[in-house]
Parts: C-alpha cells; sequence; structure tokens
C-alpha cells in the first residue's frame, strides 16, 4: 500500500464507470494499490469482468470490489450505481464516430451521474476523465492546463469530450459541484495495439508517418492510472484541471522506428508537415465546396491538435497531485511492443 | 421560406438537417427533443433558430411549416398526428407507425386536413434507384412485373449498434413489435411495395435467431427472415433480410416478360439483364462483354455524380426531401404514394404477426433484473 494525503478513508466507497475499457482495471488496481479497500465498479450490461476479476484476484487483500451492471443513460441506474460513493472517477465515454452518439454516450450519461449524486453528502469528489483531444493547438506551442479549448472543427469524440467538460464545470460553478478534470495524453499499454494518429495513418498497406520530429505525449496506462487516484483523493483541488503526459516523451519518429524494431516490419512514407498542412486544408475547403459530399475528416482543426509540432507539460500533475510516472518510458514502451507482439502473435 | 422543424435529435435527425441544408427556399425554425441536452446539441451545430423540449411548445411558438418527425419509431404516430393537427406537413422517419391501421390514420388526417406527409424511404430516392424506375417506366421490362428480389442485409457485426442491442434488454428497438426488423427492413420492402400491384398482398414469412445470436444468447431478436410475397396479377417477389450472409446485400432484382433489372445499392449500379439470348456459343461470349460494358458505364455515371458533388451518401434523402418540400409548395402529389406507405405497412404486420406466432417465448426478464444488483467480484480476507 502507498499512503497519500487523501480526502476520503480506506473504506469510503469508490465509484469507478467504464471500469471495462481500456483504463478500468489499470484504475481499479492502482486504487488498491494506494491502499483503497471499497471499490464499486459500474459496467455495462454486456461487458465481460475478466480483466476486473484478475486484478481483483491479484489485488484484493482485504479489499471489497463490486460489480454494477447498468446503463448511464438511465437515471435510474446512475442513482444506484452512485449510492454511499464518496469519490467517482468517471471513465466511461462515447468514443462513436456520430455527433448524437457520441455526444449522448458523454455529455448526457455525465449529466445523468451528475443529477444522480451532487445532492449525496457523502459525495467528495467528481473525476472527470477528458482527453487532449480538447486542445485546439491552435497558436500555443506548449500544451498546459492553460492552452486553448475548442470544438469547432473537431471530430465528434472531440466535440462530446469539449461539451463534457463545459457541462462538468459548468456544475462546479453553478452548484459547488466538487470535481476535478483530468486530461490523459495519448494512453497506451498492453491491450492496446493502435498507433496514435498522432504517429500516424495506416492507409491502403501504407503507414503515412504525420508526427515527423513531434514529441507524441504518450502516457503509459498504469503512470495515467495513479495521476487518475491522485486526482480522485488529492485535498484542495476542487475545480482544477490536470493534464497527464509522461516524461521522456519519445518522438513520433523515434516511437515509429522502435515499433518497427520491437514489433512488425512495415512500410512508412514520412509526409511534411507543410504537405500535411496543404492537404488537410485541400480536403477541408473540397469539404465545404462539395456541402460535405467528403467529411471532413482532415481539416486544419485536427492537424493543429495531432500533428503541428508541440511540446507538452506535467508540471501541474506533479506539484499539486505528487505525481511522477512510475514505469519509465522505456519500461512502458518495451512492455507495449511486447502487447502488441502477442496480439499480433494470437 | 418554408419553415422546417425536426424533432428528435439523435444520428438520423443530423443527416436531416445536413440535406435540409442543401436545399434552397427553407430555413430549420427548430429542432426539439425530450432530451434537452440533444436539442441543444443540434441546435449548437447547425443554423437553427431555436431548440425546444417540448413538442406542442414548438408547434405553438416556431409554428413549423413541416416537421421532420426522426424519433423512436413507436413514437411516430403520437407526434405526427401532433403535427398534422397543428396544421405542419409530416415528413416520418422509417417504419412510418407500428403497424398499417396506424399509418392509415394518419393518411386519412393528412388529406383530411389538406396536407402532405410522407415516409423515410429515402433508399427509393436514390440516384440509382431514379434511374432504375425511369427505365421501367420506359417500359424495358416489357410489361408489369412478374417477379422481384429484395435483399436487405445487416451486418450485426457493427459493435455499437449490436453491442447495445444485445446488452440492453429495455432498448427501444426490443419494444418494437417486429424488434430488430421492424426498424430495418422498410427500405427493402417499399421496393417491393412500388411495383407490386394490388393493396392486400398475401405474405408467407419465416423468420429466425441466428445460430451466432442464439450463441450469445439472443432468444429474442429475429435476425434472420425469408418472405414471398404476392400481389394481384400473380406478381411476386422474394424478401430476403439477413444479417449473417455476407456481402450484406442491399439489391433489388426485377424481371417483365421481356427483360430484367439488377439494382446494387452499395456501389449504385443498375444492370440491364436482357430477356433474348444469343445464338449458340454467342450466349456465352457476348453478354459477359455486354455485362462489362455495363459495369464501367455504371463507374462513369458515378464518377460524374460525384463530380458534380451530387454523391453523398444521403443524395437519396435530399432528392425525397426536396420533392416533398415541391409537393407542399405546388400542392401536387407526394413523391410517395399513400398507397405504397401503407402496403409496405401492410406487408411489414403480416410478417411480424407470422414471425411473432412462431417465437417461443421465454421470458428473461428476472435474470435482466438480477443482474442490475451488485455482484461481490472481488472479496477477500485474511
Amino acid at each position: 500500500m502507498n499512503s497519500v494525503a487523501s480526502i476520503i478513508g480506506p473504506h469510503d466507497l469508490i465509484l469507478v464507470t467504464g471500469a471495462t475499457g481500456f483504463m478500468g482495471p489499470a484504475v481499479v488496481n492502482s486504487l488498491l494499490r494506494h491502499g483503497f479497500k471499497n471499490v464499486r465498479a459500474f459496467v455495462r450490461p454486456s461487458s465481460s469482468v475478466a480483466r476486473l476479476t484478475a486484478v481483483a484476484n491479484d489485488r484484493c487483500e482485504h479489499a471489497r470490489i463490486e460489480s454494477v451492471r447498468g446503463n448511464l443513460l438511465s437515471p435510474d441506474d446512475c442513482r444506484m450505481a452512485v449510492q454511499n460513493a464518496s469519490v467517482i472517477i468517471h471513465l466511461a465515454t462515447g468514443g462513436d464516430k456520430s455527433y448524437p452518439d457520441a455526444f449522448m454516450n458523454s455529455v448526457v450519461t455525465t449529466r445523468n451521474l451528475i443529477e444522480a449524486c451532487r445532492h449525496q453528502a457523502s459525495l467528495r469528489r467528481f473525476v472527470n476523465v477528458s482527453s487532449f483531444a480538447v486542445y485546439t493547438n491552435a497558436e500555443d506551442k506548449r500544451i498546459d492546463e492553460e492552452s486553448r479549448v475548442g470544438a469547432i472543427g473537431g471530430d465528434a469524440y472531440t466535440f462530446a469530450k469539449v461539451k463534457q467538460d463545459e457541462l462538468v464545470t459548468e456544475y462546479g460553478q453553478r452548484f459547488g459541484f466538487p470535481y476535478v478534470i483530468v486530461r490523459p495524453g495519448s494512453v497506451f499499454g498492453p491491450g492496446k495495439e493502435a498507433i496514435s494518429g498522432r504517429v500516424g495513418i495506416d492507409t491502403f498497406g501504407v503507414f503515412m508517418h504525420l508526427g515527423g520530429s513531434n514529441r507524441i505525449p504518450l502516457t503509459y496506462i498504469d503512470n495515467c492510472a495513479d495521476a487518475i487516484v491522485l486526482a480522485g483523493v488529492t485535498p484542495g483541488i476542487e475545480g482544477e484541471v490536470f493534464n497527464v503526459v509522461d516524461d521522456d516523451l519519445p518522438s513520433s519518429r523515434q516511437f515509429l522506428r522502435q515499433y518497427k524494431r520491437n514489433v512488425k516490419r512495415m512500410r512508412s512514407i514520412y509526409i511534411p508537415r507543410p504537405v500535411s498542412y496543404a492537404f488537410c486544408r485541400m480536403w477541408e475547403k473540397y469539404s465545404d465546396w462539395s456541402e460535405g459530399q467528403l467529411p471532413p475528416v482532415f481539416n486544419r482543426r485536427r492537424w493543429n491538435s495531432e500533428w503541428k509540432k508541440a511540446r507538452y507539460s506535467n508540471e501541474k500533475s506533479k506539484i499539486k497531485l505528487g505525481w511522477t510516472p512510475k514505469i519509465s518510458m522505456q519500461e512502458g514502451l518495451s512492455r507495449y511492443f511486447a502487447g502488441c507482439r502477442e496480439a499480433q502473435g494470437a | 421560406m418554408l419553415k422546417v422543424a425536426i424533432v428528435g435529435c439523435g444520428k438520423i435527425a443530423d443527416a436531416h438537417a445536413s440535406q435540409i441544408l442543401r436545399i434552397g427556399g427553407c430555413e430549420i425554425v427548430a429542432v426539439c427533443d425530450r432530451e434537452p441536452l440533444m436539442a441543444k446539441q443540434l441546435y449548437e451545430r447547425f443554423p437553427v433558430k431555436h431548440y425546444f423540449e417540448d413538442l406542442a411548445e414548438l408547434l405553438a411558438k416556431a409554428q413549423p411549416d413541416v416537421v421532420h418527425i426522426t424519433t423512436p419509431a413507436e413514437t411516430h404516430y403520437k407526434i405526427a398526428r401532433l403535427c398534422l393537427e397543428h396544421g405542419s406537413h409530416a415528413y416520418v422517419e422509417k417504419p412510418v407507425t407500428l403497424n398499417a391501421a396506424e399509418a392509415e390514420a394518419l393518411i386519412a388526417l393528412a388529406e383530411d386536413r389538406g396536407l402532405k406527409l410522407t415516409a423515410g424511404h429515402d433508399d427509393q430516392f436514390s440516384h440509382v434507384t431514379r434511374r432504375m424506375r425511369a427505365l421501367v417506366r420506359s417500359g424495358y421490362l416489357g410489361g408489369p412485373p412478374v417477379h422481384m428480389e429484395s435483399s436487405f442485409c445487416y451486418d450485426l457485426g457493427d459493435p455499437a449498434y449490436a453491442r447495445a442491442l444485445l446488452s440492453d434488454k429495455s432498448h427501444w428497438v426490443r419494444r418494437l413489435p417486429g424488434r430488430l426488423l421492424q426498424n430495418i427492413i422498410s427500405h427493402g420492402i417499399a421496393r417491393i411495395a412500388e411495383f407490386l400491384p394490388g393493396d392486400s398482398p398475401q405474405v408467407i414469412a419465416h423468420g429466425f435467431v441466428s445460430p451466432l445470436l442464439g450463441g450469445m444468447g439472443e432468444t429474442e431478436i429475429v435476425d434472420e427472415l425469408r418472405v414471398i410475397i404476392s400481389g394481384q396479377e400473380r406478381t411476386t417477389a422474394y424478401f430476403t433480410f439477413s444479417s449473417q450472409m455476407r456481402p450484406t446485400l442491399h439489391e433489388f432484382r426485377i424481371y417483365g416478360p421481356r427483360n430484367g433489372l439488377i439494382l446494387d445499392q452499395d456501389q449504385e449500379t443498375l444492370i440491364k439483364v436482357r430477356g433474348e439470348r444469343y445464338k449458340s456459343f454467342a450466349e456465352k461470349f457476348i453478354p459477359p462483354v455486354a455485362l462489362a460494358s455495363q459495369f464501367l458505364g455504371n463507374v462513369k455515371t458515378n464518377i460524374g455524380t460525384f463530380l458534380r458533388r451530387d454523391f453523398h451518401m444521403k443524395a437519396g434523402m435530399k432528392c425525397l426531401i426536396e420533392s416533398f418540400y415541391r409537393s407542399i409548395a405546388q400542392n401536387g402529389p407526394p413523391p410517395i404514394p399513400y398507397r405504397e406507405i401503407l402496403v409496405t405497412a401492410r406487408i411489414m404486420d403480416s410478417i411480424f404477426n407470422q414471425v411473432a406466432s412462431k417465437r417461443v417465448p421465454l421470458g428473461n426478464g428476472a435474470r435482466a433484473s438480477e443482474e442490475r444488483m451488485p455482484v461481490e467480484i472481488g472479496l477477500r480476507s485474511r
């Protein structure tokens, strides 16, 4: 157990939504490692709890982990889920490609959850897990918690995440709702084999390498989970936003080189930034001109957000949360590559 | 300027809003959803004047000329009725209603009030379907259709939809009389209804749960359906719905006494099938070349449509909406004849009744409620 300064006791109930997703088991694991002994995992009716069970079997000495099945679109299910919870870690999100579906499964669900718990005496904090996708990076070269956020031109996920953050912030301002927002960069680790879109796009059998010398804002899954847990329990940080990226970020080129060496050989073509910018600009203009015959999947907003050169800061998380990435970048990458090899072998 | 409102701000409402914006002479004056956040997100992303969470308030304040109803099917009848009673024309997404009786009542109400109603059978207005319709009307078949085959498949491998539907025992699709079938097959049935003579076809339906879904514990969602339909004058049709067969066809074949036509909705190709045969070995060589030439012609047509900026995924919806608005402005006939809407509904009623009468109820409500109770997955004490 790692003891940390905490707004709750070890036996207070912590609810984790989206508990069977990529991050969920890692967050539950981190909670148990930090000495919290009472965790409720909220999962979809169809989700497998195998990974959670593995965490429980591994870690739950004197701890209680329960799963509650339900749908966050149901206010009744939300009320049942939040009952007696002291901290809510809200990981569940809508990854849908359509705007209404992504919005419904991110924003409406979050509103339902907040409405279910905001009058609850036991509630001490609501951790809203957001994303780096919300940052426009239109003018900033250094992305930190003060950087500009915007939905215009973003894809469905970005739109939903921006609106979700706005909703949570509004509840905080209007009702004193005790929230903290965590914005992870590109979370990586075993179990998620896809290469971040910030590195490039695999299309028609060729990997279009778009990142070049850009640093990729990676955060290893276990490091990110630790940051989320600390955001849930650290005293005196209500209403704050925390970005989560690891140290020693590799450039896109370094990442891709290591990937090819450790996972598989593949053909890649580097697209220089001016070329990718011009392509995104042209695609965007054609999409406008053709009234959406081709949807604007490539546009300047996306280019700025994913492929423009930027630097990333994790100072605030280190100072205010006392967080440090326990798994080094090289170790994290080794585990990730091993996971990729295993998945490909399977 | 035609004042348009959209009720129901989910996924399909986005398609409606996008296509309405491409049409001149109209504006979206309001959108409505009983979930105000959903109404607001549509209002924020499109040039819309107001948003509401109450339909009566929308009708009173925005006074729309036309209301597009894009809510779940079970609400269509009630909402369409309210709109028509208020004096608004109604574009109702498919399936128009839960049964033919409701569709008849809505059409009667629209006619009584001098209003128009249309169904969201937008595939009927895609480029390729319009080309097929023109050929049929030109007499290419050589007389009334003899037989039709409509295949309308669905890939339940689509993780978002399948996950939502299979995992949620109270999903709104499960509350429809025809469940999954009702939400999907109307496009394929409407193709048949257009060319089927008479108003009350005979229907023989066989539906079942696929082995794949059965293996996942699903007992209610019928995802395999085979239907024989017979209209007046002995025109017949087969309808196939499958979640398992590949490719996931969206195809329509229509055969007359002289020639036939094969329409592929996914590829937007239309192939003429000659009734006459060539002599001897010529039949083995000439038709394949002619077919290749026709496919090349389809490629050329599709590229031309794309270059003219009119090859949107919902181009059919735009054409249907435009035609509907024109029928309102000119007080002309609606783009989809009411007979076609009713025959589609009657065929669907008959299919669902036959499928339901053969289904064995298993009643797993108790299991569903148990699953919602907390389950301990890790509790260990030393």
